[in-house]
């Protein structure tokens, strides 16, 4: 089972679930990353960390501890 | 702030409005707002929120209300907090009547989200559907009258760049307030919402719906989204698992194009760095030469008010009490003007959001967040609105680690003081200097705030008790051309709030300086003035020996006299040592309390600066032949001014950011301490090097 943390720049992948533990998952809900959505990492800046991933139309940055709770499977 | 809402009558029906950031809300509100729009935000008040009647060449008689960004209805972060809050129970208002909700139509899905949760709590919704361009140059376009028909509320398409569609916008307002004056029975109440994630997942099913209906493929003239899902899922058929696949919608391709430069690895960390390379430098740059004029001028009215009253009293504290306390009040005007014009820019382009994402990582290390960005960047204003712009961050140790950094910024009240000693620490020859000696404090300022902000990480385990999730979301939102008078209109209104907040304090004090420097001993008794050659007393000479005399004998004299025994380690003297008292209230004041302890009028030098700078060159210790103003001296008193905690308005600010004392009072005992015995190091470090 792979997280969006794990993603390559380019990479698209399909969102199966978002873990519930994570204290950013209702943030995380809340701003469209819903199981159903492909995302896009677009972007990983030169410190690594957050990383900028296309969803429902716009670019949204989070840090690599919170994509760690999207749980995906790559395209 | 209460006299300022008596314009805004209670019994007009109020408008909210509510939107996800980056949706164009503020551009909506800058087309409808008046002249005389109010942001409710400075100290003395608890909210913030812009307030004003709707323009009155729109002929719509109501009030509009508008609030930071928010996600959903259940706030994360204090910023959050303060737009719902002023949903459900705003304290002076109530509930608005009408609540306008923007929606950008290139990310709908994630823009109806809230607009559900609003209309599902019974508001009175109108949608504002923005940003059409982007989602019309992909081949799409948004039914209006479909998504009106579906959720049973008004829908308008609004252009933020012409206004198109402001007209129609007005028009639906008035028929929703004549609806509203015209109902007798009661409406139905509004209900705090509440999300599950069962709820949250089900709105958004329930959205794709929506989005699906009313999204039209302009190409083909049928329904876009379905097309596009298809086009996918032919792509991906083996790979697809899940019934509710969705379709993926591809961001703004320009946006996209331009962050691979501004995001990339390498060019990117250049670019952010020669973005604030240029902020900053043009503070200097630009603001150096209006600060002159404003500078030269009030001195050139100090003087004339001087020359046309006379020599009395009253002439007096015309001209250097109020007039030079107003020129120091409007000094560093053209600093806050043109630092909030640029970080205006560059939030409306949208390059700001890539700035703070850039420095998350780093600032993450030493206890900050990414959000602590713009704070800071406005602490190069003012750390007032800084320390309450750090409100977005959600996490409360991280802001009150950034509240509490936030003091270190070099801001505009300190460019004069900066100015002044700059201005004596450079020689005339070499005026070029002057420019690398700011950049110099600049470069200190940042790498000292991030070391103390380390240090405070580190030892400071009591800052915040709790520990709770530290998380980075931001929206990137897509590049968009700034529109110039908006960006002006804003930056006019912070000024203007500025002016009218610091204004009359820094005012008074000047006022209580004067007091100070001319009191008990107004009129002294002068009896062995040295007569000229022709064997009289001329009146210049008299005049002088009176204030000297004066200054002497005065209140402020016997004070600074008192706290010499702490000055001298800094090797300051009394004279310094007053102005330094006032500055705890306002940096600022230092400036003309110098002048005025200096008794510096501008007789043959061309501006105030020039001749308190010649009249420091010519001060000296006590009644000693040893300079005051050296070169060890006048770098300490700049060290002084980068650490010091001078200002009340930011004690009292932050503590009502932060709820309690313990930050303000943590910020005067570290800052001031950290100042003091920096400054010992220095001044003696220096003079132990030889340097005098």
């Amino acid at each position: 089972m792979s997280t969006a943390a794990e993603m390559k720049v380019g990479e698209m992948a399909l969102i199966t679930d978002i873990n519930n533990d994570h204290p950013s998952s209702h943030r995380i809900l809340e701003i469209g990353f819903t199981p159903g959505q492909t995302i896009e990492l677009l972007y990983v800046p030169v410190f690594n960390d957050p990383l900028a991933f296309a969803i429902r139309g716009t670019i949204i940055a989070i840090r690599k501890n919170e994509a760690s709770c999207i749980i995906i499977q790559l395209q | 702030m209460h006299n300022n809402t008596t314009s805004i009558k209670k019994t007009e029906p109020l408008i909210a409005l509510i939107g996800q950031p980056n949706s164009g809300k503020t551009t909506l509100y800058n087309y409808l707002s008046g002249k005389k729009a109010k942001t409710v935000n400075y100290p003395g008040s608890t909210v913030q929120y812009s307030i004003s009647r709707i323009l009155s060449k729109h002929h719509v008689n109501a009030n509009i209300l508008d609030s930071p960004g928010i996600i959903s209805l259940v706030p994360y972060s204090p910023d959050e907090e303060v737009s719902v809050n002023s949903l459900y129970s705003h304290p002076e208002f109530g509930n608005p009547d009408i609540v306008i909700v923007t929606v950008d139509t290139s990310q709908l899905s994630r823009h109806l989200f809230l607009v559900k949760q609003l209309i599902e709590s019974n508001f009175n919704v109108i949608i504002v559907l923005t940003m059409n361009d982007i989602l019309e140059k992909k081949g799409y376009e948004v039914s209006d009258l479909q998504l009106s028909n579906i959720l049973g509320c008004c829908v308008v398409k609004f252009d933020g760049r012409n206004g198109k569609g402001l007209e129609q916008l007005l028009t639906k307002v008035k028929e929703r307030i004549e609806v509203l004056n015209s109902k007798t029975e009661e409406t139905a109440p509004v209900i705090q919402y509440i999300t599950s994630r069962g709820r949250l997942l089900e709105s958004f099913k329930n959205i794709e719906d929506i989005e699906s209906k009313i999204i039209i493929d302009k190409r083909k003239g049928k329904n876009g989204t379905s097309d596009l899902s298809k086009k996918i899922e032919n792509i991906n058929e083996n790979l697809s698992v899940l019934n509710n696949r969705r379709p993926y919608v591809k961001p703004d391709e320009f946006t996209i194009k331009l962050d691979k430069i501004l995001l990339h690895k390498f060019w990117g960390l250049i670019i952010f760095f020669l973005i604030m390379a240029v902020t900053f430098s043009s503070i200097f740059w630009l603001t150096q030469p209006l600060m002159d004029i404003i500078s030269t001028g009030f001195g050139w009215l100090s003087d004339f008010a001087g020359n046309t009253m006379g020599e009395n009293l009253f002439s007096d504290l015309i001209s250097k009490g109020i007039i030079n306390g107003i020129g120091s009040v409007m000094v560093f005007l053209p600093q806050i003007v043109i630092l909030f014009l640029i970080m205006e820019l560059l939030e409306d382009s949208g390059y700001l959001a890539r700035g703070a994402m850039l420095v998350d990582r780093p600032l993450s290390k030493i206890g900050l967040n990414g959000r602590s960005f713009v704070p800071m960047l406005s602490g190069f204003a003012c750390a007032i609105p800084a320390t309450m712009a750090a409100r977005t961050i959600a996490n409360k140790r991280e802001r009150f680690l950034t509240i509490f950094i936030l003091p270190l910024m070099t801001c505009s009240a300190r460019i004069p003081v900066y100015a002044l000693l700059i201005g004596f620490l450079t020689p005339k020859s070499k005026p070029w200097l002057g420019g690398i000696y700011f950049a110099t404090i600049y470069i200190v300022t940042i790498i000292m705030s991030l070391i103390v902000g380390a240090v405070m990480n580190k030892f400071g385990a009591k800052l915040v008790t709790e520990k709770d999730n530290s998380s980075f979301i931001l929206e990137l939102p897509a590049y968009r051309k700034p529109k110039f008078i908006f960006s002006l209109k804003n930056t006019a209104r912070n000024a203007k709030q500025y002016i009218k907040k610091a204004g009359p304090v820094i005012l008074v004090l000047s006022l209580v300086i004067w007091f100070m420097t001319t009191f008990p001993n107004y009129d002294p008794d002068i009896k062995n003035v040295p007569k000229d050659s022709t064997g009289q007393v001329s009146s210049d000479k008299l005049s002088q020996y009176k204030d000297a005399e004066r200054l002497s004998t005065s209140y402020a004299a016997y004070l600074g006299k008192f706290m010499e025994p702490v000055m001298k380690p800094m090797g300051f003297d009394w004279r310094i040592g007053v102005s330094l008292v006032a500055t705890f209230a306002a940096r600022e004041v230092f400036v003309s309390s110098l002048a005025l302890i200096f008794k510096v009028t501008d007789e043959d030098e061309s501006n105030l600066q020039n001749s308190l700078i010649s009249a420091m060159r010519d001060a000296k210790v006590g009644n000693t032949d040893r300079k005051l103003f050296t070169t060890a001296t006048t770098i300490g008193l700049i060290v002084f001014f980068m650490f010091a905690m001078q200002c009340l308005s930011t004690t009292a600010i932050a503590r009502k950011e932060t709820g309690s004392w313990r930050i303000p009072i943590l910020q005067i005992v570290v800052f001031t301490l950290a100042a003091y015995i920096l400054t010992v190091v220095v001044v003696n470090g220096l003079r132990a090097a030889g340097v005098e």
